[in-house]
């Protein structure tokens, strides 16, 4: 119904223009292989982790907890990436919160240090299932005797309605793997030893076997959530759908993403708010300090979706018709600034990785009187700002009114955008 | 400090764009006006008292003032994290809380004008001296210093969104398609930043405001809504909404049924007798906060549908997208 109504009312603009270079309907096709490419990729990415997590659980070992943490940092490459994918695409969106909600009261899932786990509004932030194989949620009994992907998907993740309880995905893998990083704005990660895994004599931390049976259960979660993602923008899957089934709508999902990503997510809710605070638990990779290389890749995949490329995890690049081709086409100036914008913003988050690999983790960034940190916080909002009022033109441009707005009526009803 | 009212009529009377210059002229810089200048009374009545049983009136028509300008999240307000040191809701980690605590506690430079705006975001603003004034909980310690503290940087914070408004983004959203202007390209754009405003406002009022005190039928949480403890729940949605509804006037006079769907949500909220919703928790109380939520989204979805279109424009890109 929505589809149908928002073509109706585009078809108009299709007419009154001369024959396109590029055609939207391809465009969108190729915007849904990149989706595909890019879930693939990071399923892929998320194996390796598994394996890597097999090999930390049989023989539990500084070097075979640093090669887990080696794979996870590695799936994050491909995975930060898709998210532009989110907003506009209610397909992803509705699946994302399993895979990368944050933050989380890590608290529920394992143990924390005194006085860390706290949540006014949640009364499970200090939970610890891994010590806790019986408990009661909302009044009624649950055995956790057995963890189980079902047992943190069904009963865990979320529960109580509290969207701080994570129990799923990257970052509660995170955790397991590196542990709370108790070094305030101060250098330094999560300091988890690899004797929390040892099973028997030598179990650090206390209940290892189901410490190990949570990391190996949130992980197989991991990979099962991606192959439906993978899935999802296969051919004939239902993102793949809903994007070519009508291009315009497709190209509005696509622009949607990248501004919502960009403004109020990305710069916002994730980079802005916590230097606001300067508070080390607003880092969105918070136990492994990866949040320079996390904002970086999310910043990249939001210019990939304009341009149309991919670099993919096997060095090969996948480029092919893009929104840049179809605004070039209509206003040469409006492609040219916003091209310009995505490379500068693509360039301030590139300046914080470079400074965090130089020895300035992002945590120091936040400290309140770190002026130069927070130059470089504030120099890569300013840029996600700014770019955002050019995709706003480009939605114009290709006359794609009735910007869809995650979770607001413009995408949810667009009849009463057009009544 | 006080800019005189001429300046913002010649600013209003500079451009032919008699909606985005009624919209900034008659509702955003009066407002912002109001704003600062009772946020300067209260950093004056807490120089003369820190007495929250004295100062409760002045916290209040401060509180009132914000609630007229809330809804407008661009401009200096977006800068330095204004919009958040005014009022950081919600906090469920009690961040605030245990900011303020440590400044109570710490070294008293801090407290300092200089310094104390450096402070985080959280242990600032309406929301921390509400939790000054309305403690519900004791404090470690003399909370003068931080009350005349919080209440300066108040006064501080209120006097630079005025005049950023005045000196600043007001003539950049009036110059909007001019030469120069790269921020508003065209005068479209200024109406569609404007427009977002209204419609971002209300799903805030009924997302954040109504929505999370309601909670589930299951899990209602009353002790979600904003400013329980200076009872201001309700009145927040109610000023709010007749600030919206000023926006939308000078918007489009022609708005009639956006208008009216927003006199609707305002007598709701006018009627409701239950100041910080606490009705939410029983099924009959419950029930009307949830008529009301409706009547505002009836009023946003007005918006969409008439106000809009009736301004050439759609909404676009908003602070709240993200989780």
């Amino acid at each position: 119904m929505k589809r149908r109504l928002a073509s109706v009312l585009l078809s108009t603009a299709l007419v009154a223009t001369p024959a396109l270079a590029a055609d939207p309907a391809a465009v969108v096709s190729h915007y849904a292989d990149m989706a595909q490419a890019e879930y693939t990729d990071s399923l892929q990415a998320a194996r390796d982790l598994r394996a890597a997590v097999d090999r930390l659980i049989a023989e539990p070992s500084e070097e075979t907890l640093a090669a887990a943490r080696q794979a996870w940092l590695a799936a994050r490459v491909p995975y930060q990436q898709t998210e532009v994918f989110r907003f506009g695409n209610p397909v992803v969106d509705d699946w994302e919160g399993r895979v990368n909600a944050w933050p989380l009261d890590e608290g529920l899932i394992d143990y924390v240090a005194d006085g860390s786990a706290q949540n006014e509004e949640n009364d499970l932030a200090g939970l610890n299932v891994i010590a806790t194989p019986r408990f009661t949620l909302s009044g009624t009994d649950i055995d956790a005797t057995r963890i189980t992907p079902e047992l943190i998907s069904e009963t865990l993740h979320e529960a109580d309605g509290v969207e701080a309880n994570v129990a799923s995905g990257y970052h509660a893998i995170e955790f397991l793997l590196w542990g709370q990083d108790l070094n305030g704005t101060g250098p330094g990660a999560g300091q988890r030893p690899h004797t929390d895994f040892v099973q028997g004599e030598g179990c650090t931390g206390g209940n290892c076997d189901r410490r190990a049976a949570y990391l190996k259960a949130a992980t197989d979660l991991l990979v099962s959530d991606l192959e439906e993602m993978v899935a999802a923008w296969s051919e004939g899957g239902e993102g793949r759908e809903a994007v070519t089934a009508d291009p315009q709508a497709g190209l509005l999902a696509m622009l949607t993403g990248m501004g919502s990503l960009s403004y109020g997510e990305q710069a916002g809710e994730r980079m802005k708010l916590g230097l606001m605070l300067n508070d080390p638990e607003e880092e969105h990779d918070c136990f492994s300090d990866n949040t320079p290389n996390s904002h970086y890749y999310d910043g990249l995949g939001i210019r990939n979706v304009y341009l149309g490329t991919y670099a993919r995890t096997d060095g090969t690049k996948l480029t092919g018709p893009s929104l840049a081709d179809l605004v070039a086409e209509k206003d040469p100036e409006v492609d040219r600034q916003l091209r310009a914008e995505l490379d500068a913003s693509v360039s301030k988050l590139m300046e914080i990785k470079t400074a965090a690999e130089g020895g300035m983790a992002y945590d120091q960034m936040l400290q309140a009187g770190n002026a130069e940190g927070e130059a470089l916080i504030m120099g890569a909002v300013d840029a996600l700002v700014t770019q955002t009022a050019s995709i706003e033109r480009a939605v114009g441009v290709l006359g794609l009114s009735g910007l869809a707005v995650a979770g607001s009526d413009s995408l949810d009803n667009p009849t009463a955008v057009f009544q | 400090m006080f800019r005189p009212l001429f300046l913002i009529a010649s600013l209003a009377a500079s451009a032919a764009m008699a909606d985005v210059a009624e919209v900034v002229g008659d509702h955003i810089l009066p407002r912002h006006q109001a704003f600062a200048q009772a946020a300067e009374d209260l950093a004056d009545a807490a120089e003369e008292s820190c007495d929250p049983r004295e100062l409760a009136p002045a916290f209040q028509s401060a509180y009132d003032g914000w609630m007229g300008i809330q809804h407008i999240r661009v401009g200096p307000v977006e800068e330095e994290g204004r919009g958040l040191a005014i009022s950081f809701w919600p906090d469920p980690k009690a961040m605030g809380e245990r900011a303020q605590r440590d400044l109570l506690q710490g070294d008293a430079s801090r407290l300092q004008p200089d310094s104390f705006a450096q402070q985080s975001v959280a242990a600032r603003g309406l929301t921390g001296l509400e939790r000054l004034l309305y403690p519900t909980q004791p404090w470690p310690s003399d909370t003068c210093p931080l009350i005349r503290a919080t209440a300066s940087d108040l006064a501080r914070l209120a006097d630079e969104l005025r005049n950023g408004w005045a000196d600043g983004f007001g003539p950049l959203l009036l110059s909007a398609g001019e030469t120069g202007n790269t921020r508003f390209l065209s005068q479209a754009e200024a109406r569609q930043l404007l427009f977002t405003q209204v419609v971002t406002g209300l799903e805030y009022i009924k997302d954040q405001r109504l929505g999370r005190p309601l909670g589930s039928f299951d899990r209602p949480r009353p002790e979600r809504a904003e400013a329980i403890a200076s009872g201001r729940s309700l009145r927040n949605v109610a000023l709010s909404l007749q600030a919206i509804r000023e926006m939308v006037a000078a918007l489009s006079g022609d708005a009639t049924r956006t208008l009216a769907e927003l006199d609707r949500a305002i007598e709701l909220a006018e009627a409701l007798a239950d100041p910080v919703l606490a009705g939410t928790a029983t099924p009959q109380g419950r029930l009307k906060v949830e008529i009301l939520q409706q009547a505002v989204d009836a009023a946003r979805q007005e918006a969409l549908a008439e106000l809009g279109p009736a301004l050439g424009v759609t909404t676009g890109f908003n602070a709240m997208d993200g989780d």
